[in-house]
């Protein structure tokens, strides 16, 4: 026994210092992805502010010189840079661990290098204030070449994990034929070819329309196919927000919790069914726009409404999973199992209460999809409402809680303080519920988003938005909660680069599912991936056909938008570009 | 259930009633989606008019033409009426205000609003109200509205348009009608 474990210790001392290349490039990302979200989310307090009639950015000049500047930067690095850095980092990093394989380092650092020189030249681009064209940039507003160059890096910089993920596959599967991938592996490669899809939206906005245009080497655009190409993406970018949460709820959450996840076919399920619905929707974000049928926006409502159904499938397997955690740890009755949590791990804090945020930002959601509810909220503040809680917590929070365990798994260093994470957490949840009730509501007042009302005369404010006083006061309370909670998370997050070292490392939590085998590591060491049930489920089996699932999205998805577009293509509109601020 | 979590029989037995639970899940959630699916389907034809339609397509944005053949209302002839208690009227959105604004309308009016945009995205939103559209420039949209009570009603842009976006306000009044 012991002769036959040997050469196994010996082996895995090389791939140790493997490994160590891994952790450095996760951490690489991670540090990026959380250094653009600090400076975005110190910004969006002065936006909450702004709501409550308070205007402070005379003051900040000449760092921020407009409301429409600030709110671009926030856009900008929060929900791109951000969580695409995050993202990028994450979808590798685990399922390498998760299979014991080494991804394609070379891609990997250059989606990294592609996204950094494209966050740069945003950064360039907005703090010039020549590109104050909010994260939309919706055409025939015209920022500087450098917004949309960088825009572009960042777009196809992002793509670069699927082709590592899918050699990845491809290498684990012909050691292992006939099993199915193991969980994680999965849902990151689902992801990613939902991804690889959707980012084709952006990818044509930018290269065919955007970048010659702002380049001069064309003189007009047509503002209405520019903005229904950026819904192609936009639409699936919420799902390359959310896919990454869920990946952490699947695939880890419930060994923090210290159960099982109860379902694995089931989180397959919801993958797969995410990657088949989020792409041909886009257009839902375009119910108010004229040009195209309304026979169309019927069709849309009924596929939005069907998006819902995986994350309510989510809803149950981890809220599940999470009893089935709590009962072991001896919680009695309805809700005691809820109670008996890991409530003092701030990670498991964290994601628990992305999830419980997440429950009414999928319900509002469900508001926005249907289409003359829609004609309500359409552009008020109820939709930045809707999507604080949903990219901003469920995504966000979860990522922080994911950067709990996972600074002290990449540098070998003490997290910096357990209490103080705790507080960040709970801060955010409160602070984004405050403000996000308070966005809802007045969305329904009719107040609209994106505006810099704090500038107006405080008559004509009053006129406009006074029977909105009490909500528009609460985004402000709200804004200044996520402020201490954006300090404090930032005092444990960067603080923890500089903390002594740990004696043992901390592992990742990969979890087990009901009826799975214990361990799946090939490298000999420490990884415990998510294995299909022994008895491989059926569903789980006939999932594994992604190549089928893809090639019947991308039918789906041109399906969907051939109608869309011909009526613009039959109709082109010359718009002259405007830089109006 | 502490005594009976730490039985070792408690995995089977949870992940048995797991199964069971997750069918009827998956079923009430369906069922209930398609529940919201025939309200808000119902709500659409209920409501027919403030769903966008399309009236016309141009190549040049800041050339708004005379009258379209039967249609479209010049964009300057204001509140044009169409019939008995019906009205039409082009509602240009420009950098950064609405015209025409004020805009009289007799009270309970049916008006169609013709919504473009001579330069960049506005959005045309009349506080109170279910009406909503994307002043498109290129593109002519289409609702309908009926204004069932005087008094003065908001239009915020709801696009963002510009350093001025906060103050391309204007005004609808629905004038009161004259007692009988």
């Amino acid at each position: 026994m012991s002769i036959a474990l040997a050469p196994t210790g010996a082996l895995s001392r090389p791939a140790g210092d493997a490994l160590a290349a891994q952790r450095r490039t996760m951490l690489a990302f991670l540090v990026w992805g959380f250094s653009a979200l600090m400076i975005g989310a110190a910004i969006g307090p002065l936006q909450a502010l702004n709501y409550g009639g308070i205007n402070v950015y005379p003051a900040l000049a000449p760092v921020l010189q407009t409301y429409y500047q600030g709110l671009t930067i926030h856009g900008v690095l929060n929900a791109y840079i951000f969580t695409f850095f995050v993202t990028c980092g994450l979808l590798i990093y685990l399922p390498a661990r998760e299979l014991g394989l080494a991804p394609n380092m070379l891609l990997w650092r250059s989606c990294f290098g592609l996204m950094a020189a494209g966050t740069l030249m945003l950064l360039y681009a907005m703090f010039d204030n020549s590109s104050s064209v909010l994260w939309t940039f919706y055409p025939p507003l015209k920022g500087s070449p450098f917004f949309y160059f960088g825009m572009t890096l960042v777009v196809l910089g992002s793509l670069l994990p699927l082709p590592i993920l899918l050699d990845m596959r491809a290498r684990w599967k012909a050691r292992r034929p006939g099993e199915v991938t193991p969980l994680v592996t999965y849902m990151s490669t689902t992801t990613m070819l939902m991804w690889g899809l959707a980012g084709g939206g952006a990818a044509i906005e930018l290269i065919v329309q955007l970048d010659p245009w702002s380049a001069g080497l064309v003189d007009t655009i047509d503002p209405i196919v520019g903005r229904t190409l950026f819904w192609w993406t936009g639409h699936p970018i919420v799902y390359f927000w959310l896919m990454p949460a869920y990946v952490s709820w699947y695939g880890l959450l419930s060994k923090q919790c210290g159960g099982k996840l109860v379902s694995d076919p089931m989180a397959r399920l919801t993958f797969a069914l995410l990657l088949v619905f989020s792409l041909p929707v886009g257009s839902h974000h375009q119910f108010t726009d004229p040009g195209f049928s309304p026979v169309w926006r019927g069709i849309l409502t009924a596929l939005t409404l069907s998006v819902a159904l995986p994350s309510l499938i989510t809803a149950f397997t981890i809220g599940l999973s999470l009893e089935y955690s709590g009962r072991l740890a001896g919680g009695r009755g309805v809700l005691g199992w809820f109670t008996a949590l890991p409530w003092r791990n701030p990670s498991v804090a964290a994601q628990v209460l992305a999830m419980v945020t997440f429950i009414f930002g999928g319900a509002g959601g469900i508001v926005n999809g249907s289409w003359e509810l829609n004609n309500i909220v359409h552009n008020t503040t109820w939709i930045p409402g809707h999507f604080h809680i949903t990219v901003g917590t469920a995504s966000a929070l979860t990522f922080m809680g994911v950067a709990f365990w996972m600074m002290p798994h990449l540098t070998g260093r003490k997290l910096l303080s357990r209490r103080l994470a705790l507080v960040a957490a709970w801060l955010w949840f409160g602070g984004m519920s405050v403000f996000a009730l308070g966005m809802h509501w007045a969305g329904l007042h009719g107040v609209p988003r994106r505006a810099w009302v704090s500038f107006l005369p405080q008559t004509v404010y009053d006129r406009f938005y006074g029977d909105a006083h009490f909500p528009l006061t609460m985004v402000a309370v709200g804004g200044i909660v996520l402020w201490l909670a954006t300090f404090c998370f930032y005092v444990v997050f960067l603080g923890s680069l500089f903390t002594r070292r740990l004696s043992t490392p901390v592992p990742i939590p990969f979890a087990q599912a009901f009826g799975g085998a214990e361990s799946y590591s090939l490298d000999g060491g420490e990884p415990i991936g998510i294995v299909a049930h022994r008895h491989l489920s059926p569903l789980a089996k006939a999932l594994e056909q992604l190549g089928l699932i893809t090639a019947f999205t991308a039918v789906a998805t041109a399906a969907a938008y051939v109608p869309i577009f011909w009526p613009f293509v039959n109709n082109i509109t010359r718009a002259q570009g405007w830089s109006v601020w | 259930m502490s005594d009976i979590a730490g039985r070792p029989g408690f995995e089977d037995a949870f992940h048995k009633a797991a199964e069971r639970h997750e069918r009827a899940w998956v079923f009430v959630t369906l069922v209930m989606l398609m529940g919201i699916l025939a309200c808000t389907m119902y709500f659409v034809v209920y409501d027919y008019g403030v769903v966008v339609r399309t009236a016309a397509y141009r190549s040049d944005p800041t050339a708004l033409g005379g009258p379209a053949p039967g249609v479209v209302p010049a964009a300057d002839a204001g509140l044009v009426k169409t019939g008995p208690n019906a009205y039409a009227v082009h509602m240009v959105a420009h950098m950064w205000g609405w015209t025409p604004s004020p805009l009289h309308i007799p009270e309970g009016a049916t008006v169609t609003f013709y919504v473009t945009s001579i330069d960049v995205l506005h959005g045309f939103e009349v506080k109170g109200t279910t009406i909503n559209v994307t002043a498109v420039p290129g593109i002519t949209g289409e609702v309908t509205y009926m204004f069932k009570h005087a008094g003065t009603l908001d239009i915020i842009c709801n696009e963002y348009c510009g350093i001025e976006h906060q103050a391309m306000l204007g005004r609808i009044i629905v004038d009161p009608k004259p007692p009988a």
